[in-house]
């Protein structure tokens, strides 16, 4: 069986040439914009060009990494800290946090770490003084579990595990935000103000 | 085919080993070229692409480059790839080695920045007796800046500062905006100086070997250029003693190739002409090659400040923009408590301070970040690292790159000198816009580990002293007399200023010498 596979094998390989050969030629009569189903006549050497779409605009992210009380903390965390404001979508809209799910998923140990024992704290601290989870809390109870944020800034991380964790997040979801396709389309539509950043991108060198 | 025998090799196609090139070639002298990177073809080799194509948005991918802080998802592919070319250092004394490698080296990504040495740094023991002097003063290579800064069109203001000697400059005639002439005011009062900056403009998008000066190289018809050849080794005739050429592999079939040559000139970089050396086994007799390890700490954002006047859409906010550049000013007359030497600093003015300096978040940072929005003025600081000997790179025969060559490790680390400096320098800094009426937002003097600053200097240092020198003052080494050193690695001493400018000046230096030895016979 394996061997009249073989053979057969062998026997399709000088057709393949030829078949190139045939794909490179004109059709008949040299007008192929008559051909049927033909949208978009090509030069002899030309591939078509064709429209492909982000998969963000076809599908959803699927969050993996954090467990479904550490990501409802950062959904809720996420909305707080960034919300929608003056037409720009907010980070839940930009889905930053399913973004982050993927992007702390991929990184090194001590950056996973953060993010876990940061939630994990999120919730320990709502339970013991309010007595339910982050994403349950209230606006003026996540205002008081955020108080970190409102401490100045210093070039030393917070040695405190939760403030670290706050802080890292406040940049990571307004550049998750901001980086987003919906942030890029919501620009455009707003007549380019926010159209999100273009830049020279390096292929990879040979 | 019968390999061919050029007057010189050159090793790396950069800032250094361009001007070698550009120097020798129009003085009629053959010169191969040999570079471990690729010609790249720009046009191709980069797309515009929104950020949210990108497989991580602009993130970068985790663990990818961990001591390029520089690299960012766009461009994280022109930098060398840390697991093909790695390198070693204790995990807790880290060093960030950042690597170019391609046609042009880094002269094509550098800030451009274009200062001369001064007497200073030349004589810089005779000033507080640290280290060493220079072999040379500033009067042996200021008529070499003189030829270099018109080549890469060098903008600037004439400010007769002795610690930043002018130059020429295509000149700077643009005014200060009037908050950064307030700042400046106060600044004055305090003996600080303030100049604008000097910056090489180029031509075209570049400002870089790739096209000031291998173009003209070419043309003489004198210059072969070899990419994609990673050298492994100078060699060296056992009859003579004298180099004979370099071993080198093909960056892509790994091929083992050998290029002969009179006389060899390493331009390769600072750290990687001295891994050649090391893996060499030459050039070494003093025992200080790889030592006295310097670059200068780099604080960026060291401190940011908000001009109120800018602030809110008030005016006179339009124009509010530019920049400057304070030279050094400490231990020039004076000498300061806690340390010797001094640093610089570049300022930007009417930027908008990052979000994470303010302590809000949600539609209240928003609304603050909207208020500061073009008022911002963000200086960095840059300090000189003083040579120690201790401060080293040397083989580490245990790990190897793709190609199989030895790589470095690193022992470098700042002290108290720097430490101190910075501190003093954000003070200072801060000090002076609290005088001119800003509010300090800001202020870090957070170092990055050494090597950030992508200014690393002194692992072949030059003297007259063969004993403790590497080079001779002509970069010249002392054990070997055809091999010269070219690059940054040749400097005793580095001061706070940006040194490609220093660079490429004895690159020339070095190169007219080169050339008058071999007319005369000596070579």
């Amino acid at each position: 069986m394996k061997r009249r596979r073989f053979v057969k094998g062998l026997l399709a390989l000088p057709a393949a040439p030829a078949l190139v050969a045939q794909q490179q030629q004109p059709a008949p009569g040299g007008n192929q914009a008559t051909l049927p189903g033909n949208a978009s006549p090509q030069a002899a050497g030309e591939s078509p060009a064709l429209e492909t779409a982000l998969s963000d605009t076809a599908a959803q992210m699927m969050p993996r990494f954090f467990t479904t009380t550490q990501f409802a903390a950062l959904r809720q965390l996420s909305g707080i800290l960034m919300p929608p404001i003056n037409g720009a979508p907010g980070a839940v809209e930009a889905h930053a946090p399913e973004f982050l799910d993927f992007l702390i998923g991929q990184s090194l140990p001590e950056r996973q770490q953060l993010y876990q024992t940061g939630l994990d704290a999120l919730n320990a601290q709502a339970k013991k003084r309010f007595d339910k989870t982050f994403a349950e809390a209230d606006a003026s109870e996540a205002a008081a579990l955020l108080a970190p944020l409102r401490e100045p800034w210093t070039p030393e991380p917070p040695a405190d595990a939760l403030a670290r964790f706050l802080h890292a997040a406040k940049q990571d979801i307004r550049t998750a935000t901001m980086n987003s396709p919906e942030w890029s389309a919501a620009g455009l539509a707003s007549g380019g103000r926010r159209p999100g950043g273009f830049n020279q991108y390096w292929l990879p060198i040979d | 085919m019968p390999a061919k025998e050029y007057d010189v090799l050159i090793i790396g196609s950069g800032a250094s080993g361009g001007m070698a090139a550009h120097t020798l070639t129009q003085k009629g002298i053959s010169c191969l070229m040999l570079d471990a990177g690729p010609l790249v073809d720009f046009p191709r080799q980069r797309v515009t692409k929104a950020v949210h194509e990108l497989p991580y948005r602009g993130f970068g991918k985790p663990g990818r480059l961990p001591h390029v802080v520089q690299a960012n998802e766009f461009n994280a592919n022109q930098w060398v790839d840390e697991t093909q070319v790695p390198y070693t250092h204790d995990p807790e004394e880290p060093y960030n080695w950042v690597r170019v490698r391609m046609i042009g080296g880094k002269s094509l990504f550098w800030a451009r920045m274009s200062f001369r040495l001064s007497d200073y740094e030349f004589k810089a023991k005779d000033h507080d007796g640290f280290g060493d002097n220079w072999p040379i003063g500033y009067s042996d290579l200021a008529p070499y800046y003189d030829k270099v800064e018109p080549i890469f069109r060098v903008s600037g203001r004439k400010e007769g500062l002795a610690q930043l000697p002018d130059g020429v400059f295509l000149e700077d005639n643009s005014p200060y905006h009037e908050h950064v002439q307030r700042f400046m005011a106060a600044a004055k009062e305090r003996g600080i100086p303030v100049t604008k900056i000097r910056r090489s403009l180029g031509r075209g998008q570049f400002a870089s070997s790739f096209n000031l000066l291998l173009p003209d190289a070419l043309a003489t018809g004198k210059l072969t250029i070899v990419p994609n050849a990673v050298v492994r080794e100078i060699t060296i005739d056992k009859n003579t003693g004298l180099a004979d050429g370099a071993n080198f592999l093909d960056r892509q079939s790994r091929r083992e190739m050998h290029a002969k040559a009179r006389v060899v000139v390493l331009g390769a970089s600072c750290l990687e002409s001295t891994r050649i050396l090391l893996n060499s086994g030459i050039a070494n007799s003093s025992g200080v090659l790889g030592h006295y390890l310097h670059d200068q700490f780099y604080i960026t954002q060291s401190v940011v400040a908000i001009v109120p006047a800018a602030r809110g859409n008030a005016a006179p906010r339009a124009g509010f923009g530019g920049g400057g550049y304070i030279p050094r000013f400490r231990n020039l007359k004076t000498k300061e408590k806690n340390f010797i030497r001094g640093y610089a600093a570049d300022f930007g003015a009417g930027g908008t301070p990052d979000a994470k300096y303010i302590p809000a978040y949600g539609e209240e940072l928003q609304k603050a970040l909207e208020s500061y929005r073009g008022s911002a003025m963000s200086f960095t600081t840059m300090g000189e690292v003083l040579p120690r000997f201790e401060n080293h790179a040397r083989i580490d025969k245990n790990v190897v790159d793709a190609w199989g060559i030895p790589v470095l490790r690193f022992e470098a680390r700042y002290t108290d000198n720097e430490f101190n400096m910075a501190k003093d320098a954000i003070d200072t800094y801060s000090e002076v816009c609290q005088a001119a009426g800003f509010e300090v937002l800001a202020r870090s003097d957070k170092m990055h580990p050494p090597g950030y600053s992508i200014h690393e200097l002194g692992t072949c240092r030059m003297g007259d002293n063969p004993k403790t020198s590497v080079l001779n003052k002509w970069n010249q080494s002392h054990d070997v007399k055809n091999l010269f050193v070219v690059d940054g690695s040749s400097f005793v001493t580095g001061g706070s200023q940006n040194p490609t400018l220093t660079i490429l000046s004895l690159s020339m230096r070095a190169s007219e010498y080169l050339a008058e030895q071999m007319r005369a016979g000596n070579l």
